[in-house]
């Protein structure tokens, strides 16, 4: 009996390290979103280094050509974004008074070239002192680009129709 | 007379770190970790597969349900029959597409429309099928307008209590029956 547990815990220690050292696409994608948010959160009071190191690491998530497809009330975009302009997009938005963004649900799908991947992402926006936080369902299209998995597509979800 | 400094060896009765003993670990210790294996696993799938705590972030369901407010859904409540109007339900959002997921962040709205019905707004008054419907939970003015929506099959209309707000500032619409992840319990 104490053979059997033992050669248990040996086997699943071994899976655990399998999967630790070896993770699945759809687990490197999953953790580069828990990197692309903790970039883009920003601290109250935050000065312009800071705000600019935090906006060239989001930069670093995304291809060197971006398609952006935005459809919320009030505000409309289509259009192909350097990396560059996502830059200077972070940069730009208003978050002095800090952001803390983060992807509670992330659901990827890697497609069968294992080249390109979707994700379903809920966003969670929060400016500090607000009562009211931003949630808003995204889609996210992924491709590998030289042995890293490169945002290629943005566009927002609506959840109810 | 009795020596304080002698444990108390009477049989039946324990010495207070026998009593200790046994309101932590109980007579026996192989039961009780039994007892507390099940309860933890019933824990588990209770508050993860059936009665999903949640806590209200937000004013879109005001005042029936405050900010900061703490709550189940119910994932059983359609097993047996479909959803109501009235009945206030969690939906999923798009990173939990997968059915046996459990959503982190689940929009939180009140069912208006059933599948075939027509919902509009006029001046504030939600219209069904052209009557405006009796919803004694809106409370505060509302100017909203929105032409008439006929409701797909399989779909309901969800919208928040609170309409005083603006109405971009509001999720509303139409609701997949497969996003309804359960009937919210208070």
């Amino acid at each position: 009996m104490v053979r059997f547990v033992l050669a248990l815990a040996v086997a699943a220690l071994g899976v655990w390290l399998w999967l630790v050292l070896f993770p699945s696409p759809e687990k490197v994608i999953a953790g580069q979103f828990e990197k692309l948010a903790r970039a883009a959160s920003v601290q109250a009071g935050a000065g312009y280094l800071p705000r600019l190191a935090g906006a060239q690491k989001v930069g670093g998530f995304f291809s060197t050509n971006v398609e952006i497809n935005i459809d919320l009330p009030g505000r409309q975009q289509h259009a192909t974004m350097s990396r560059d302009d996502i830059v200077q997009a972070v940069l730009a938005a208003d978050s002095s008074g800090g952001l803390t963004v983060k992807f509670p649900d992330i659901n990827v799908m890697v497609g069968a070239d294992k080249e390109t991947a979707q994700a379903d992402i809920t966003v969670e926006a929060r400016v500090p002192g607000e009562q009211d936080m931003m949630v808003q369902e995204m889609k996210f299209t992924l491709r590998k680009i030289d042995g890293k998995w490169l945002i290629t597509r943005v566009q927002t979800v609506r959840t109810l129709s | 007379m009795i020596d304080q400094d002698q444990p108390n060896t009477r049989p039946g009765r324990p010495r207070l770190g026998g009593w200790l003993r046994i309101a932590l670990i109980g007579r026996n210790p192989n039961v009780t970790l039994a007892r507390a294996a099940i309860l933890v696993a019933t824990c588990v799938v209770v508050f993860k597969f059936v009665l999903l705590p949640i806590r209200v972030e937000g004013v879109s369901m005001l005042p029936a349900y405050k900010d900061k407010s703490l709550n189940f859904v119910n994932r059983l409540a359609y097993l047996r029959h479909e959803p109501r109007r009235g009945d206030v339900v969690g939906l999923r959002l798009g990173g939990t597409n997968a059915l046996y997921r459990t959503p982190s962040v689940m929009y939180m709205k009140r069912i208006v429309g059933l599948p075939g019905e027509t919902v509009a707004f006029a001046d504030g008054h939600l219209l069904i099928n052209g009557t405006a419907l009796d919803e004694p939970y809106v409370n505060g003015p509302c100017d909203w307008n929105c032409a008439p929506v006929t409701v797909n099959p399989n779909q309901y209309f969800v919208v928040g209590d609170n309409r005083s707000m603006p109405r971009d500032y509001h999720v509303f619409g139409q609701a997949k029956k497969e996003q309804i992840v359960g009937k919210v319990l208070f």
